[in-house]
Parts: structure tokens; C-alpha cells; sequence
């Protein structure tokens, strides 16, 4: 196990390097450079002659980037040319906001997916299957902005439930002050990411529920429940972890609609504002944490299936 | 008998709701089984065997209507609540299922599956649950069964996971046993322990059995009574004797017909014309009627199912003409046509051939040892010869044909094809030598691409090696599809619209389309009903005879080997342990394995149930084989010497056969062998 979890870290450190070396060349590749956004429209050449030299940007770009990857290694991310602080403590402000809103939605995703695959795959294409595939139906097809807008409408506007904007309030010091602001907008990528949830549950579900070993079960005289809950669920939710792991991992960096329209301080929304700034320094900074953590989950759900799965082991 | 029957159906009709309308799978079966009584039920696919099963435990989908009755241990099934089949099924009735890897949980430990049926109806505690699993997993023949009650289904071999299905349906002591294709999934040296398990088991608690099967030999071998099932209907049913010995029904006469026998040597197969009926589209009248040898074309056949009526003192028949079905079983058994010696120079030569597979472990993955699959393999092959690789799962035979194509790397020896080395071809040579030898697989189902209309897939390989037009186009795919036996007209359907059989014809005639010298078959038969087999092996016999074809022919079917083979190798363990002209094999073999799998395979005739050397354990892991002789912790000859020094290879003193054992010789007493030898010659 210890090797295995060894292996994938070595492994992770080529991807990493790989991806640093893509952005760097994709943000080149790109019109537009940050000095223009920082000294505005009516600077002169000279202004911005020497902002260019004050941040090294009239050096090559392979030494920018060799200089870059060498604080890196050290550590050391850089400062934002934007507001000059370092890219560190710009991206350990959001994380924890982050990483709060995407457990949130993951655990509300699985509370509105699962009860549906269940419901729908005990009794295939029944009228109450229907209903809930077309409920999935409407979950994936639905805007995501257009339901935060909706249900701040409803919760914030009409009801007054809930906050419309959600600052950042760490869970441990006020937890239910957290769930009120994470509430919306982890509720918003939920009902999306639920319908993904329950299609994929509902067919492996199926699935499993015509396979051999459940006909065994149902022949030794197990309850009806038994079968579905101990026998067919536990196998289906197998394949179902790693959709589960993907999920999660997308809301890290993925979530810049809903973050935008709840004003919520994720790291999402300050990857772009560091594009629209040209801010080189921190969309590396943002990318790399967020290929960090997107791997990272991806050795949990491994972890997670040794744990499950009797018949992985790994060495 | 005076005894009620544990299990009586009557008039039991299932159909399943289809598009158009309901579709009839059984339709109106009787039967009786009493305690102490094993019923084998024969049948092919589509005969409606397992749904008649699956209705006995009420274990049918909801989509499907039952009428009719069915009584187990005097407890209504057809007209029982939820919760009585339940109770039922805990408590009366013991299922097993065909495939072993499959029927069992991989998420849940052994011990847990075994006995938590019985939990669940409170008839055991769960404090004794644990105690209670090791109990019922010793009962079958499980080696340490407290610490392998606590392991999981893929820490069992395949064999041991039968027995551990053996043991959950025996957990709540049932009064009917229903074994459903029990060890068709099985080799058949595991095949044998399983059947004598299963055989024990049944005698200790004085079970009723009810024996699923499409093997002629297991029924014969184990069966007290049969039913033969066809159409949906129980067709012929008697005592086993009866049945073989005096078949009243065409069909089963003409299924006795239609298998290649391990006892006897033909030149040719009987087959069954035509294919088994789709439960949608029965023929009305009796469902036989267009396959029927006795009754094809007749009036009263074609008008009117007949009933199943008594044929003499414990037989019956649904038959028009079943006094006159009762043609003596292969009556005519034409004695093997002398086959020309070959004597040309070898086709294919296989010279000490290598196949190993790495086994990495550690944070780098370096190579700590291999698997050899195949580990010395040499062999050749001559024109319009047929050499046949047996051995059971593991052996290596499949590793060996698809190195011979190139398809695996191989780790040393050599191949040569008409005299030119395959060994150092690049990726184009191996194209161009691939034009002459071609690969048949076992799966019709899954080799044939879904979306590619039948014509086309036939084209293919003709259209890889730019030869399409040269050869003539789309007559000359026409041309191979008469040659396989089937209509040019169905070039333009799509692989799904045919049955099993008609898809391997279509798979052979995609390896003939480029004209090949070599066929490589893998199992081509195997995943085929018993009545298409014979079909098939006619025709692959029939091409080879016009084409001059040479064939390695790769099976684990024992008679069917028999009834094709020129020479036979035995492969074990990645290694040939025995090898020479098909009768030697047959009649004297010299190695003490080939002689326990030829005496594990089933006959079917009930005469010759005969005492059988059952091998212990089963195939040894090929990462850490046995040291000396891989085959002697297995062997019933062997010494310490064989556990030492591994045999070499060769010829045996005086026999036809070349063996590798330290001690061969023929099996003292009377081999299967000897004995069937007199018959087949008289």
C-alpha cells in the first residue's frame, strides 16, 4: 500500500511539470499582456517600458519560466503582478471556501441522486421511473446560472431563508453560519451534478440487479431489500465512485458560474480574475493547486476501491 | 413408489410478454421427482429447460405469466406469497447455478454467502453463523474450511467455488435440489470431483435432484430418470436406461446420433438439420416437425402437437410416430474411413516455443519473475492434417495457437511456415504471412462486428490484403457463403439476425476468404448447441477433405478432439506431456494424465458407468509451478523422484506416443480405452 501511494506521487510530479510547461506556453499564446491592464489605456511607451522591466517580462520566456519553476520548487509560487501579494496566500484564502462548497455539493448531490437511481432501478421504465428519469432529464439540462438565479429568487428574495451572496465563514467556527451561505450555491451544482449521479447509479444499478450472483441471493430466500441493499447496491456503487471522484474534482475548479453568481470567494472566480488580468503568476499558481487536488482525489477513490474491493490490492 | 414426490408439476406453462404478444417458453410441462431421485432434464437452448427451472423456485422476472402448478414438498409455488417463497426457498428448495464466477458475490466473504440465507429466515443465529459455514463448506470437500470460510469468492479456484455453491444450497438442508448447468463451466477433471460431491451430498440427506444439463454423459453418468425437453415441452421422459438404450422420440434418438463419443471412432458426425426453435417462432404442430428425420412434411405432424403418451412400461413420448422412432442408437456406426497417410512435408513446424508473461511488483515495477504460459511447446502440422491441442483451462493451448499467429510476444523457439521463419518478421511480414494462416475463435457471439452488414465482415480481410477485386468482388463472397452452407442472400443482414451456429459458418468463411493453408481453430464448437456442433465439424471436415486445408485445432472437448484429430498433444501446464497418432491417445494412452482426462469425461451410456480415476486439487498456479514433473502432486504414479527432476520429452519404448513422465505405461486394469476399442472395432 505504502509503495503504491510512493508510486503515485512519483508519478504525479511529471504531470505536474508537464502541465506548469503548457500553461506557461498557452498564456503566451495569447494576445494581451498584463502591464497593459495595470498601467491603463494612456500610458506612455516609456510607463510601460519600465513596468515590463520592474516584473522581468523583457526577459525570454524560457528564462521567465526557468525562474518561475525554480521558486516553485522552493516553494515559492511568486507574487500576483496584480496586487503584489504573494500567489500562496491569494490561493490558501480560497482554498478552504473551495474545498467547503465542493464536499458540501458532493454530499448533497449523493442525498438527491441516489434515492433516485434506487427508486428507478427496482422497477425499470415503471410510471414512477419515468418521472424520475425525466427529473434527471430536467436536473442536467436546467442552466446552472439560471437556477442559482432562480433560487436566490426564491430563497433569498421571496422567502429571506437564506443570504444571497455567501461569504467565506469556516466551518469549524460557525457551522451553521457555513451551511446558510454554502447552502445556495452547493445546492446549485448539486442538482446538476445529481442527475449525472442518478443516470449512472440507476444503469450500473440495473445492471448488477440482472447479474448471476443476485439471482443466488434471491434463491437462497434473502428479503427483496436484502438483495437490492447488500448485494446489488454495494457492487454498483464500485464504478459509481470514480464518477463520484470526478465530480467532486470538477468543483474545485469548475464551479466559476456558480461562484459568480453567488459572489462566492472560490478559487474558480480568482483564476479569472487572474486570466482577465493576465496575471501569469497566479493562474499558474491556481492551475497547479488545482491539478494538485484533482489528482490527489483521484488517489482517494483509488484508495477507497482497495478499501471496498476485496480483489484489489495494491503492491 | 409409495412415498409422495417432493416436487409435481402439472401443466405448467410460462410465457414471457414480447412485442407481439406474449411468448410461450414452456409451454405445458409435467413432471415428478422423488426423494432420493436425480431427474435429468435435456435439453438445447430455447428447449425451455431453465425458465421450468427458475418457475419451480418462483425465481421468474415479473414480466413472466405462470399458469399451471407446481407443488414442492406439498407447498403451492404458482399461487404462494412473497413471503412463502421465501420461506420456501430457504428452507425446501437448494439452487445452483451454472458459472461459479459469476453466481457468487465478490463484495462478500464465502462463509457469509454460504449461510446468510438462513440467517435472514431466523433459522440460525448469527453467533453460530461462522461455525456453521466451516461446517457446510468441510461437508463439500473444502481444505481448511474455518480460514476459507473468511476469504472472498476471487480467493477461490473455480472448482471450490462450485463446491462452495454446492454448500449454500445445501445450508438449510433442502428437500429438492435444483442444479442448473452445474459444471458446464468446469474442467472436466473438476467437473468429475464436482459431480461426485454433489453425488455424496445428495446421498447423506436423501435430497430430491433436479440435473440441468446439455451433456448426454453427465445425464447417463449421474441421472436415475430424464426428461428430454424441446419446443418447450417435455418430448421423451423414462428411465435413463430406456432413454438411451431406446429412444422413443426422433429427437432424442437423433441427438444420440449427432455427438462425437470419446468410446467410438467415426468418420462422420449425424447432425440435426436445421437449428432449435425460437420460442417466438414455434412451428405449429409438433416444433420437431421440421428437423424430424421421421415425421418432415407429414400431414398429421404439421396439424397437430402430440401429446405425451405412454411408450411401453416407464416411458413416454410426444410422438405421431413414436413406435417406429426407436431406431437403435447409431445402428449404421460407419467405421473411420482409412485417411491417407500424410506425407508431405510439414506446413507449420513449432520448435521449442516460448511464452512468458512478466510478473512486476515494487515501486518501480521491476520484473520479479514470469507466468510461462507456454514453455517449450514443439509441434507441426502437414497438409490436410488436423493436430489437436487439449488440455484443460490454463494449459496454455490458446497462448500456443495465438503465438503461432503472431498475436503474443513470444520469449524464444521458433515457428516456421513452409519452411520460412515467422520469428523475425516486422509488422508487414507478419501481414503478408498471415494471408495463409487464419484464426477461428470459440465466441461467434462476439467476433463478428455488430454494425458491419455480414457480406462486408466476410470482405474484409480481402479488402486488408487488396485482393478484393483480383479475386472476383462480391461473387467471390458469394461464393464463400455457399461454401459454408449458407444463402449469398443474407450477405446484407447484420450479425445479430443469425443463430450461433450460422455465425461461426460466417466466421469460417472470413478465414477462408483469403485462401489460407492453415486454420487456427480456438474451441470452434464449444459455445455451440449440441445438435449445431455436428453441423459444424461436418462442414470444417468437408473443407479441409476439398481444400486440403491443414487444421490446429485447440479444444478442451475430449470427444469431439477424438472424432476430428489426426494426432493429439496434451498440453499441461504450458508444457506437451503426451503426443502421437489420435488412436494412441485414445485407446493406450501413456501418461498418467491424459489417462485421468480421458477417464474423467463422461460417457453417454448409462452401461458404462465406471469407475473413474478422479484427480485431486487442481490446476497448480502457473507463476509458482510444482518443482520436477508439474504434474505430480496431482499424479497417482508419482514418486519423490518426480517431485525432483522434470521428465524429458520422448519417445516411449515400444508405443506410438512420445511422452514426458518418468513412469509411463498403460493404465493397469482395463483403460477406458481397451475397452471401448473392441466395441468401436466390432
Amino acid at each position: 500500500m505504502i509503495s503504491y501511494l510512493l508510486r503515485r506521487i512519483l508519478q504525479l510530479l511529471p504531470v505536474l511539470l508537464i502541465a506548469s510547461v503548457l500553461v506557461w506556453g498557452m498564456i503566451y499564446a495569447v494576445p494581451g499582456n498584463p502591464v497593459a491592464v495595470m498601467v491603463g489605456e494612456n500610458a506612455s511607451a516609456e510607463q510601460v517600458a519600465a513596468e515590463t522591466a520592474r516584473l522581468g517580462l523583457d526577459r525570454p520566456v524560457a528564462v521567465q519560466y526557468a525562474a518561475w519553476l525554480g521558486s516553485a520548487l522552493r516553494g515559492d509560487l511568486g507574487a500576483s503582478i496584480h496586487s503584489r501579494e504573494p500567489v500562496l496566500k491569494l490561493i490558501g484564502e480560497r482554498l478552504p471556501a473551495t474545498l467547503q462548497l465542493a464536499a458540501l455539493a458532493t454530499l448533497l448531490a449523493l442525498a438527491l441522486g441516489i434515492p433516485v437511481a434506487l427508486a428507478g432501478a427496482v422497477a425499470p421504465n415503471s410510471w414512477l421511473d419515468r418521472l424520475l428519469s425525466g427529473w434527471s432529464a430536467l436536473a442536467l439540462g436546467v442552466p446552472t446560472f439560471w437556477l442559482g438565479i432562480l433560487l436566490i429568487l426564491l430563497f433569498a428574495v421571496e422567502l429571506r431563508w437564506l443570504p444571497s451572496a455567501s461569504g467565506y465563514v469556516a466551518f469549524w467556527d460557525a457551522p451553521l453560519q457555513t451551511l446558510r451561505n454554502t447552502a445556495l450555491p452547493a445546492l446549485t451544482l448539486a442538482v446538476y451534478v445529481s442527475g449525472i449521479f442518478a443516470r449512472f447509479l440507476r444503469a450500473s444499478l440495473i445492471t448488477e440487479l440482472n447479474a448471476d450472483y443476485v439471482r443466488t441471493a434471491r434463491a437462497k430466500g434473502l428479503p427483496e431489500r436484502t438483495v437490492v441493499m447488500r448485494h446489488a447496491l454495494r457492487n454498483a456503487l464500485l464504478p459509481f465512485i470514480t464518477i463520484v471522484g470526478i465530480m467532486t474534482a470538477s468543483f474545485i475548479g469548475g464551479a466559476v458560474v456558480t461562484e459568480s453568481v453567488f459572489t462566492y470567494p472560490g478559487i474558480g472566480r480568482l483564476l479569472i480574475q487572474a486570466i482577465s488580468s493576465r496575471d501569469y503568476p497566479l493562474i499558474q499558481g491556481c492551475i497547479l493547486v488545482i491539478l494538485g487536488i484533482y489528482v490527489a482525489i483521484n488517489v482517494v477513490v483509488d484508495l477507497v476501491y482497495a478499501y471496498v474491493d476485496p480483489r484489489i490490492e495494491y503492491s | 413408489m409409495k412415498v409422495d414426490p417432493v416436487l409435481s408439476v402439472r401443466g405448467l406453462q410460462v410465457s414471457f410478454a414480447g412485442a407481439e404478444g406474449p411468448v410461450p417458453a414452456v409451454r405445458g410441462v409435467d413432471l415428478d421427482v422423488w426423494p432420493d431421485e436425480v431427474l435429468g432434464i435435456v435439453g438445447e437452448s430455447g428447449s425451455g429447460k431453465s425458465v421450468t427451472a427458475l418457475a419451480i423456485a418462483g425465481l421468474l422476472a415479473g414480466n413472466a405469466q405462470v399458469r399451471g402448478s407446481v407443488f414442492v414438498d406439498g407447498q403451492d409455488v404458482v399461487r404462494a406469497s412473497p413471503d412463502e417463497l421465501r420461506r420456501l426457498r430457504a428452507e425446501r428448495i437448494g439452487f445452483i447455478f451454472q458459472d461459479p464466477t459469476t453466481t457468487l458475490n465478490p463484495l462478500m466473504t464465502v462463509g457469509r454467502q454460504v449461510t446468510e440465507g438462513q440467517v435472514a429466515a431466523g433459522r440460525l443465529a448469527r453467533g453460530e453463523a461462522g461455525a456453521r459455514a466451516a461446517a457446510l463448506l468441510r461437508e463439500v470437500d473444502i481444505a481448511d474450511p474455518v480460514g476459507r470460510a473468511g476469504q472472498y469468492p476471487h480467493q477461490f479456484s473455480g472448482g471450490m467455488r462450485q463446491r462452495a455453491v454446492i454448500a449454500m444450497a445445501m445450508a438449510g438442508r433442502p428437500r429438492l435440489i435444483i442444479a442448473d448447468e452445474p459444471t458446464t463451466a468446469l474442467d472436466v477433471t473438476v467437473q468429475a470431483q464436482i459431480l461426485s460431491v454433489l453425488a455424496r451430498r445428495q446421498a447423506e440427506t436423501g435430497a430430491a435432484v433436479i440435473l440441468i444439463t446439455h451433456d448426454l454423459g453427465v445425464v447417463a453418468e449421474v441421472a436415475h430418470r430424464v426428461a428430454v425437453m424441446y419446443g418447450g415441452r417435455v418430448v421423451e421422459t423414462g428411465p435413463v436406461r430406456d432413454i438411451f438404450r431406446n429412444p422413443r422420440h426422433p429427437y432424442t434418438a437423433a441427438l444420440l446420433n449427432s455427438i462425437p463419443r470419446l468410446d467410438r471412432a467415426d468418420s462422420r458426425l449425424d447432425p440435426i438439420p436445421g437449428q432449435p426453435p425460437m420460442p417466438a417462432e414455434l412451428p405449429s404442430g409438433c416444433a420437431f416437425e421440421p428437423r424430424c428425420a421421421l415425421g418432415r412434411g407429414q400431414l398429421v405432424c404439421r396439424a397437430s402437437d402430440p401429446p405425451l403418451e405412454p411408450q411401453g412400461p416407464a416411458q413416454r413420448a410426444a410422438c405421431h410416430f413414436a413406435g417406429e422412432a426407436a431406431a437403435p442408437v447409431r445402428a449404421a456406426a460407419r467405421a473411420a474411413e482409412p485417411r491417407p497417410e500424410p506425407t508431405a512435408e510439414p506446413l507449420l513446424i513449432v520448435d521449442d516455443l516460448r511464452v512468458h508473461y512478466p510478473i512486476r511488483a515494487g515501486v518501480l515495477r521491476r520484473t520479479v519473475g514470469h507466468v510461462r504460459a507456454v514453455d517449450g511447446v514443439s509441434l507441426s502440422v502437414r497438409p490436410g492434417e488436423t493436430v489437436s491441442l487439449v488440455g484443460e483451462s490454463g494449459c496454455g493451448k490458446t497462448t500456443t495457437g495465438r503465438a503461432v499467429m503472431g498475436l503474443v510476444k513470444t520469449a524464444g523457439g521458433r515457428i516456421l511456415f513452409d519452411g520460412q521463419a515467422l520469428g523475425g518478421l516486422g509488422p508487414a511480414g507478419w501481414r503478408k504471412a498471415r494471408r495463409h494462416m487464419q484464426y477461428i475463435f470459440q465466441d461467434p457471439y462476439s467476433s463478428l462486428n455488430p454494425v458491419k452488414p455480414v457480406g462486408e465482415v466476410v470482405a474484409e480481410p480481402l479488402r486488408i490484403h487488396g485482393v478484393y477485386e483480383a479475386l472476383g468482388g462480391a461473387r467471390y463472397v458469394a461464393g464463400l457463403f455457399e461454401r459454408v452452407g449458407l444463402s449469398p442472400r443474407v450477405m446484407e443482414r447484420y450479425p445479430r439476425e443469425f443463430s450461433g451456429g450460422q455465425k461461426q459458418r460466417i466466421g469460417i468463411a472470413r478465414a477462408l476468404a483469403l485462401q489460407p493453408r492453415l486454420l487456427i481453430l480456438d474451441e470452434p464448437v464449444a459455445a455451440l448447441d449440441v445438435s449445431i456442433q455436428a453441423q459444424i465439424v461436418n462442414l470444417l471436415q468437408d473443407l479441409q477433405q476439398d481444400l486440403g486445408l491443414a487444421y490446429l485445432f485447440i479444444a478442451h472437448d475430449l470427444s469431439v478432439v477424438r472424432h476430428i484429430s489426426d494426432r493429439v498433444a496434451v498440453m499441461y501446464l504450458g508444457r506437451i506431456v503426451e503426443e502421437g497418432p489420435k488412436d494412441a491417445i485414445y485407446e493406450r494412452p501413456m501418461h498418467p494424465y491424459t489417462q485421468s482426462l480421458l477417464s474423467a469425461v463422461p460417457t453417454p451410456d448409462p452401461d458404462a458407468r465406471r469407475h473413474r480415476i478422479v484427480l485431486e486439487g487442481e490446476i497448480p498456479n502457473p507463476a509458482s509451478p510444482p518443482t520436477g514433473c508439474t504434474f505430480h502432486p496431482r499424479c497417482f504414479r508419482a514418486d519423490e523422484r518426480c517431485a525432483r527432476e522434470a521428465p524429458a520429452f520422448v519417445p516411449v519404448p515400444g508405443e506410438a506416443t512420445r511422452a514426458a513422465c518418468h513412469y509411463p505405461g498403460p493404465l493397469a486394469g482395463a483403460p477406458a480405452g481397451e475397452a471401448t476399442s473392441l466395441e468401436a472395432a466390432s
